[in-house]
């Protein structure tokens, strides 16, 4: 905010440009920042920062790990009023690193990206947005978000409805549901959030199921007033108290991850959840998954199944024929007619494809090359593509514990090569094709005997099943691959 | 018949959907119902509908122990266009008066006793008993039911109907044969004892127990209605021929036990099989109603509404 002059710099090269002020775009500002590179912006197409949590803002919205964990470790937050806060309250925690690392200053806003090309000789990249003057850089970071495009479900006629529509994650705050005949598509982890606020606002609720979810209880509370203050306090208890939520999370690797003991134990838990929640047996079944724990996300509420069960609720879950004009028809041959249709029917997945047209050496392209399964070194940097770097790239995403761990892994590994890149000034910085084909060898070996590739369909395969989204592993395997960047499987290119 | 491509198939099934609100249940025709046919039709189309409620049950639980991704999700359309084809023979109970508002017919006791085995036991019968099982009932419903409803009702609405529901029935039965000769593969002597196994497990045995008789009760139902014995001698003549076309299809056991049922089941001169059996069908008649478990929640989601 004190040097507006860099928010207007379009003609010079910039050492870094950032696509998108999430959680990881904004983050990567402040590791920059923190190791003295501010010749930056950060380009992001929505008029706010946020993100995920800026769009996320639909009735019941939160996080579903702790949030002294779901928050960035160098930047502490002692003030959070819920074990998982809400979405609103994550918005507040982001807008306030903005103004607390004062980053205002590097964000251009509705600058929506559309291309990247590299310029080999020169060892820089265009950045090709919606305006005219095109932007330079030597290094690009592409933190435009894992879950930041929503996905509409494969439904034909889909078009041919005339009523309301609205999608969770882009919530109209506007509609009243009040005497409103409302359906839900999808049972997914918005959807579970969704339900138990939407069925106190409409007069009758409809939830469509394609595949049930395990849903575990999610111990919510609360925090006591004499904890914040605590924390105020003595700072390192809250850290003690993050270490403690970590250390607790990676166990549940242990079941989530791969098929143990704990892994049928936690199924149990989630069994009796229902069990005791719902006790109609065809309810029951309807809301049983037909496959491991794990396989899937797993979900977390303790309201959901009571919410199923209130009289105005109805969960429905014929396969889906075709929209029409005025609802949904399913195969047992019935129209279901709604005021309006809500989808919390997720996203397209941003580990598996390019966000938008990336040319690296040679014209090679990013889409092309990745059309058999997105592949990348360590998840951060891919061959051919030099001095780029990725936030949530193939294979970097848990399962079981907090995504901002592993973002703080990567923003830490991105400033150590941005700063070789500065430093050693290289026109080009870029992973070499053994290297990285070795540890993608090396991944999809770990990524067999996990419970993601144990047979289930979900948002981490891709249509073929190719698994580019999880990292096979815990958290602290993946921030200790990540700890130091591996000169000898790099080339460098003097400038 | 060659056996089918079972991906195609799935394509085929998500195109070739319809739905009750693409009839007109107002338009003229039902009038031409006779007030003589009126009570034994009416008696007929509460068990073929409530066959067809069964069947889908059948069909969710065959969904539930699919070996392959692919069948699971055809299963899962079955269970659904069965319980399309009981939506929309209710549909044409209430344009023919046979049901008031908000009315299911009521099952026969025979019937709810095999809505309560299938509620309890459904869901753990072998995979390759029902896949075999279901076909035989869906080719005694398509061969005789369907066939002898369309000679003997002018209501032009019916027919159309019923085109659907056979086109849907064809499907079905493409399936079903196909899935039935794949599980004639594999070394012979293995699937034997399996089935031998499965024959003396009480639960089948219980589900002999409440199947044989409403089998014998449905056939004496159509008999009474006027129909000849032939066609059901004739569909499950039809069974026999498509089951054990090929080599493969007469190696899967649950196929020979079951069509060897069916012959008994048609031939009323077989004593030894049909007075006890028919005896059970009396003796489910004479449990008192009360005594009967309430029916499943399963059974609710039956609708006569085209909309909801
Ligand atoms: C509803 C929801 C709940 C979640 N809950 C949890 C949780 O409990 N725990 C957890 O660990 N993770 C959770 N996640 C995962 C979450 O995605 C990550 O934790 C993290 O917030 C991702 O941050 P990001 O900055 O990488 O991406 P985003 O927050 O998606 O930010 C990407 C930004 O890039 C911008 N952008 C995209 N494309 C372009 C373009 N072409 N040009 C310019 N700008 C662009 C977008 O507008 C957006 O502002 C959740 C995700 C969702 C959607
Ligand atoms: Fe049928
Ligand atoms: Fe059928």
């Amino acid at each position: 905010m004190n040097d507006s002059t860099i928010n207007n710099q379009t003609h010079q090269i910039l050492d870094v440009i950032i696509i998108g002020a999430g959680f990881s775009g904004l983050g990567m500002a402040i590791q920059l920042q923190q190791a003295n590179i501010n010749n930056i912006a950060i380009l992001e197409r929505d008029k706010e920062v946020g993100g995920c949590w800026r769009d996320n803002q639909y009735p019941g919205a939160a996080c579903d790990i702790p949030s002294n964990l779901y928050s960035f470790s160098f930047a502490p937050n002692p003030n959070w009023s819920r074990a998982y806060s809400s979405s609103h309250e994550i918005l507040q925690y982001i807008k306030s690193l903005v103004s607390d690392f004062e980053l205002q200053r590097y964000i251009r806003f509705n600058t929506n990206v559309k291309k990247l090309a590299f310029d080999e000789k020169a060892g820089f990249w265009t950045i090709k947005t919606d305006e005219t003057k095109n932007l330079k850089a030597r290094s690009v970071v592409i933190a435009s978000g894992p879950l930041a495009n929503c996905s509409f479900p494969n439904i034909p006629n889909l078009k041919e409805y005339k009523g309301h529509k609205i999608h969770s994650a882009r919530w109209d705050h506007d509609f009243d549901f009040s005497g409103k005949k409302v359906a839900l598509v999808g049972t997914g982890a918005s959807a579970v959030q969704i339900i138990p606020e939407l069925v106190n606002k409409a007069n009758h609720l409809t939830i469509f199921q394609r595949t049930p979810a395990w849903v575990l209880p999610r111990l919510d509370a609360r925090t006591p007033h004499w904890v914040t203050s605590l924390f105020r306090k003595i700072p390192s208890a809250q850290k003690l108290t993050r270490q403690a939520l970590f250390a607790l999370h990676e166990i549940g690797a242990l079941g989530l991850i791969w098929n143990s003991p704990l892994t049928s134990a936690m199924q149990q838990v989630a069994l009796k959840h229902l069990q005791h929640q719902v006790k109609d047996p065809w309810l029951q079944r309807q809301l049983t998954p037909n496959f491991r724990i794990g396989c899937k996300r797993v979900l977390m509420s303790s309201d959901y199944y009571p919410a199923l069960q209130q009289p105005n609720c109805k969960l429905i879950t014929w396969p889906i024929a075709r929209m029409s004009e005025k609802g949904i028809r399913c195969v047992e041959g019935i129209e279901h007619q709604f005021d309006c249709i809500v989808f919390a029917t997720g996203f397209d997945i941003g580990t598996q494809t390019a966000p938008f047209s990336v040319k690296g050496i040679g014209g090679r392209d990013l889409g092309e090359d990745w059309k058999r399964g997105a592949q990348a070194y360590k998840s951060i940097n891919i061959s051919g593509y030099p001095n780029l770097f990725l936030t949530f790239g193939p294979n970097s995403g848990p399962g079981h514990n907090s995504a901002l761990v592993y973002v703080e892994s990567q923003l830490n590994y991105a400033v150590q090569g941005i700063q070789r890149i500065l430093n050693e000034d290289l026109a080009r910085l870029d992973v070499r094709k053994k290297s990285q084909e070795k540890y993608n060898i090396q991944i999809q070996k770990r990524l067999s005997k996990t419970n993601w590739n144990s047979g289930c369909k979900s948002w981490y395969l891709t249509e073929d099943g190719f698994n580019a989204t999880m990292f096979p592993g815990f958290a602290t395997q993946y921030s200790v691959q990540m700890s130091q960047f591996e000169d000898k499987d790099y080339d460098r290119t003097p400038a | 018949m060659a056996s089918i491509d079972l991906e195609k198939m799935r394509q085929k099934i998500k195109d070739t959907q319809w739905a009750l609100v693409d009839f007109d249940w107002e338009s003229p025709g039902a009038e031409k119902i006779t007030a003589k046919q009126w009570p034994k039709l009416k008696t007929f189309m509460a068990d073929l509908m409530w066959i067809e409620h069964v069947g889908a049950r059948g069909f969710a639980a065959l969904a539930k122990s699919a070996p392959t991704e692919n069948l699971r999700e055809i299963y899962t359309y079955f269970h659904a266009e069965e319980q399309r084809h009981a939506n929309a023979e209710m549909a044409l109970m209430k344009r023919w008066g046979m049901l008031e508002e908000n009315e299911s017919p009521v099952p026969s006791a025979n019937l709810r006793l095999v809505i309560e085995w299938l509620e309890r036991y459904a869901d753990d019968t072998p995979f390759n008993l029902l896949a075999t099982l279901i076909p035989m009932l869906e080719v005694a419903l398509d061969g005789a039911l369907c066939k002898y409803l369309l000679e003997t009702v002018d209501d032009p609405l019916c027919h159309k109907v019923f085109a659907k529901i056979n086109d849907d029935e064809s499907r079905h039965l493409g399936v079903g044969f196909t899935v039935m000769e794949m599980q004639g593969k594999g070394p012979h002597y293995i699937k034997l004892i399996q089935l031998l196994g499965h024959l003396v497990d009480p639960r089948l045995i219980a589900g002999a127990m409440v199947y044989f008789p409403l089998l014998n009760s449905m056939r004496d139902n159509l008999i009474a209605m006027g129909m000849e014995e032939e066609k059901l001698y004739r569909s499950m003549e039809k069974f026999k021929k498509i089951g054990g076309r090929t080599s493969q299809g007469r190696r899967n056991p649950w196929f020979q036990v079951i069509h060897y049922h069916g012959t008994i089941m048609v031939n009323r001169s077989n004593y030894f099989y049909h007075v006890p059996v028919d005896m059970l069908v009396a003796l489910s008649n004479k449990i008192p109603r009360r005594l009967l478990p309430a029916p499943p929640s399963w059974v609710a989601e039956l609708t006569h509404r085209p909309i909801a």
